[in-house]
C-alpha cells in the first residue's frame, strides 16, 4: 500500500530558552493511501501542531516528513504555499468560509488562487455541490446556511484542489452529533473513493467508528495506536 | 479581482458608504482648485491673456507695474532699437469711476494702449477705439454688472474727464477690477491733469520677444529693466499671498483625505485578519492578496473621481456669474491622478498587515 504522508522522529518546540514548549516530541506514524486517521487527544496535547506541520502551515524543529513521496522537511515559505495550493484540503474547525463568496464562489476561488479558473473548475466545482448534496444551496451566501451545511461546503473547497491529503481539525465542533456524523461519513466516502489520505483531530468520541485508526496524543508523545473499525471499546478511558 | 469585485458586491452598504466619503474629499478638492484658479483668473486674467511675453518696467520698481514709470524718452529709444515692432507701451493705473450722472463708485483698472498693436484687446460687443479719436473705451464685461451698457459714460470725479464706452470684451480683469482700456492721447490727458509733471510716462513696454531679445534690450538700454509676464504675475498685489493660501488649502485637503482613506482601508483590512489567514492556507500568496486590495482600492477611487467631476460640473453650472470658478482638463488630470496615488499609498499600510498574517492562524481557532 502506497504511504501518502509520513513523520520520522517529528519534534516541534516553541520558543526559546526558560519559556520553550515542547509540543510534539519524537512522533513518528504514516498515512497510507485510502486512510482515514483520527487524533485524539487532551487540550494542549499538540494535536493541532501536529496538523499544522502535517499541512506545511509549521516547519518541524526536527525530523524528517514526506508527502506524496517528497521531502517536504525544509521548504521557503514559497515553496510551502505551493504545496499547500497542490497537495493539501484544510477543513477547519469552524467552516471558515469567506463570508462574501456564494458557494459556488467559495470552491471557484481555489481555482482562482491556483490559476486554473475556468470551466473545467466550474463542472468540478458543480460536480463537488451536487455530490455533498449542496446543488440547491449553490448561490447562497455562508450566512445564510446552517452548520453542517457550511462544514460540508468546507469539505468540498477542501477537495477542489484535488488534494493528496486532507486534514481537518475539528470539523465536528460546531455541529450537532447528527450532523457532525454526516460530515465525518462524508469525509470518509471521499477519501475511500478517491484513495486519497484524511486527518482528523476531533474530540468527538461518536465519530471515531467512522475512521480506520486513531492516534492518541499526550504531552506530544503519541501513546497508542488502535485500529478503531475493529476495536469495539474506544478511548472512553482517557477521559 | 475575483475577490475584490464580489467583497465589493457583498458589502455594497460598507463600500458604498466609503465610497461617498471619497467622492466628498475629491469633489472638495475640486471644487477648492476651481475657486483658486477662478481667483487667479480674475486676479490676473488682464495679464494673463495679455499677448505679451515681457515687460520693460522702470528698474526698482520692485516688479510690480503699477509702481513703474518708464518717461517718453526710453521709448523713444526702445521704439527705435525693435523698429517699432514686438514692443508697445503700456500705461496702467487704478481709478474709482462713476457711471456719468450717477454718484456710484467702481473700481477699474485703466489699461492705456496704442490700439492697432498686439495689446488691443478683442472685441465681443460693440466697437473699437482708434489712435485719434478721443475719450472712447473699451471695457470688460463684467461691468455690464454694475449697470454699464454701450454708448454710457464714465467718469473720473478727480479729474472731471469722461470716456464713452464704446465696446466691450471678456476674460480682462486685473487685481479683480475690470479693465477699461483706452488709446494713448486719453492716457496723455489722464496723466496731465497732474500739473507737477514734468514729462509724459508710460507704466511698462509689453515686448513681444524671445528670453535672448529681452537680455539684448536689457543690455542696449541704460536704466530699464526687463522682466517675465511671470515675474510680473508673481507681484500682482495680493497675487502671490492669495495662491499661497488657496495653494496650502488643497494641500492640507490631500493630506486629510489620504489619512482618511488609508485609514477605512487599515480598519476593513484589520476586520478581516482572519479571512487572510484562511486564504493563506489554502495557498493564496501575499502578492495575490495585495493585488485584490490594490484593485479595490483602485476601482473605488476610480469610480469616486468619475463621479465628483460630474458633480463638480453640475456645481459649476448652478454657481452665480460673481463667483469665478475655472478648472481646466489638466488641473482635472492631475488632481484625479494625485488622488489615486495618495490612495494608493495610503492602503500600502494594510499590505503590511496582509504581509503579517500568517497561514498558520486558520488552524485551531473558532472565528
Ligand atoms: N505559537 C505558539 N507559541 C508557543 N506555544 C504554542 C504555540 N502554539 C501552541 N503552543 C503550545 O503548544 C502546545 C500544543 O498546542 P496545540 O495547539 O497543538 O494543542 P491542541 O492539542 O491543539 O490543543 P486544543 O485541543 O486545545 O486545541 C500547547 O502547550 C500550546 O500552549
Ligand atoms: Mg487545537
Amino acid at each position: 500500500m502506497k504511504t501518502k504522508l509520513a513523520f520520522e522522529d517529528v519534534s516541534k518546540r516553541y520558543g526559546t530558552g526558560d519559556n520553550a514548549v515542547k509540543a510534539l516530541d519524537h512522533v513518528s506514524f504514516h498515512v497510507n493511501e485510502g486512510e482515514f486517521v483520527a487524533i485524539v487527544g487532551p487540550s494542549g496535547s499538540g494535536k493541532s501542531t501536529l496538523l499544522s506541520i502535517a499541512g506545511v502551515l509549521l516547519s518541524p524543529s526536527a525530523g524528517r516528513l514526506i508527502l506524496d513521496g517528497q521531502d517536504i522537511t525544509n521548504l521557503s515559505a514559497k515553496e510551502m504555499t505551493k504545496i499547500r495550493l497542490d497537495k493539501i484540503g484544510f477543513v477547519f474547525q469552524t467552516s471558515n468560509l469567506v463570508p462574501f463568496l456564494t458557494v459556488r464562489d467559495q470552491l471557484l476561488l481555489v481555482a482562482e488562487i491556483a490559476k486554473k479558473r475556468g470551466i473545467e473548475a466550474e463542472q468540478k466545482a458543480d460536480e463537488l455541490l451536487a455530490h455533498l448534496g449542496l446543488a440547491h444551496r449553490r448561490n447562497h451566501y455562508p450566512e445564510h446556511l446552517s452548520g453542517g451545511e457550511r462544514q460540508r461546503v468546507a469539505i468540498a473547497r477542501a477537495w477542489m484542489n484535488s488534494p493528496e491529503l486532507i486534514l481537518a481539525d475539528e470539523p465536528t465542533a460546531s455541529l450537532d452529533s447528527k450532523r457532525g456524523r454526516q460530515v465525518v461519513e462524508m469525509l470518509a466516502d471521499e477519501v475511500k473513493s478517491r484513495r486519497k489520505a484524511a486527518i482528523m483531530v476531533t474530540h468527538d468520541e461518536r465519530v471515531l467508528d467512522l475512521c480506520d485508526r486513531v492516534l492518541t496524543i499526550k504531552d506530544g508523545k503519541l501513546i497508542a495506536t488502535a485500529g478503531m473499525k475493529a476495536a469495539s471499546q474506544p478511548l472512553h478511558s482517557h477521559h | 479581482m475575483f475577490l475584490a469585485l464580489r467583497e465589493l458586491k457583498f458589502a455594497k452598504l460598507r463600500y458604498f458608504l466609503i465610497g461617498f466619503i471619497m467622492i466628498l474629499i475629491s469633489w472638495l478638492v475640486f471644487i477648492i482648485s476651481g475657486l483658486a484658479n477662478g481667483l487667479s483668473a480674475d486676479n490676473a486674467a488682464a495679464l494673463l491673456n495679455m499677448k505679451a511675453d515681457h515687460f520693460v518696467i522702470q528698474p526698482d520698481s520692485e516688479n510690480k507695474l503699477n509702481r513703474s514709470q518708464i518717461p517718453e524718452d526710453k521709448w523713444t529709444e526702445i521704439k527705435q532699437i525693435t523698429a517699432g515692432t514686438g514692443a508697445t507701451p503700456l500705461g496702467q493705473k487704478m481709478l474709482s469711476v462713476t457711471k456719468a450722472g450717477t454718484k456710484n463708485k467702481m473700481d477699474v483698472t485703466l489699461f492705456a494702449i496704442d490700439a492697432n498693436q498686439f495689446l488691443a484687446p478683442v472685441i465681443t460687443e460693440g466697437s473699437h477705439f482708434n489712435n485719434t479719436d478721443k475719450n472712447q473705451v473699451v471695457v470688460d464685461a463684467s461691468l455690464k454688472q454694475e449697470g454699464i451698457g454701450l454708448g454710457d459714460w464714465l467718469q473720473d470725479p478727480e479729474t472731471n474727464q469722461k470716456w464713452k464706452v464704446v465696446g466691450f470684451t471678456e476674460g480682462h480683469t486685473f487685481s479683480h477690477s475690470p479693465v477699461v482700456f483706452m488709446n494713448l492721447k486719453d492716457w496723455d490727458d489722464l496723466i496731465r491733469a497732474n500739473p507737477q509733471l514734468k514729462q509724459r510716462y508710460y507704466s511698462a513696454i509689453a515686448l513681444q520677444m524671445t528670453p535672448s531679445q529681452a537680455d539684448e534690450l536689457k543690455r542696449d538700454v541704460s536704466e530699464i529693466d526687463v522682466i517675465t509676464k511671470e515675474d510680473a504675475l508673481q507681484n500682482l498685489p495680493g497675487y502671490k499671498e492669495e495662491q499661497g493660501s488657496l495653494s496650502m488649502m488643497i494641500v492640507f485637503l490631500f493630506v486629510i483625505a489620504s489619512f482618511v482613506q488609508a485609514v477605512f482601508f487599515y480598519v476593513i483590512t484589520l476586520q478581516k485578519t482572519n479571512q487572510f489567514g484562511v486564504l493563506k492556507a489554502l495557498g493564496a500568496n501575499t502578492s495575490d492578496l495585495a493585488r485584490s486590495l490594490m484593485g479595490q482600492v483602485i476601482l473605488l477611487t476610480v469610480t469616486a473621481i468619475l463621479i465628483s467631476v460630474g458633480f463638480t460640473y453640475g456645481v459649476e453650472s448652478i454657481l452665480p456669474e460673481s463667483v469665478p470658478f475655472r478648472l481646466d482638463v489638466e488641473t482635472f488630470f492631475l488632481f484625479s491622478g494625485l488622488l489615486l496615488v495618495v490612495s494608493v499609498l495610503g492602503s500600502l499600510l494594510s499590505l503590511r498587515r496582509i504581509a503579517n498574517v500568517d497561514a498558520i492562524e486558520a488552524i485551531g481557532r473558532a472565528e
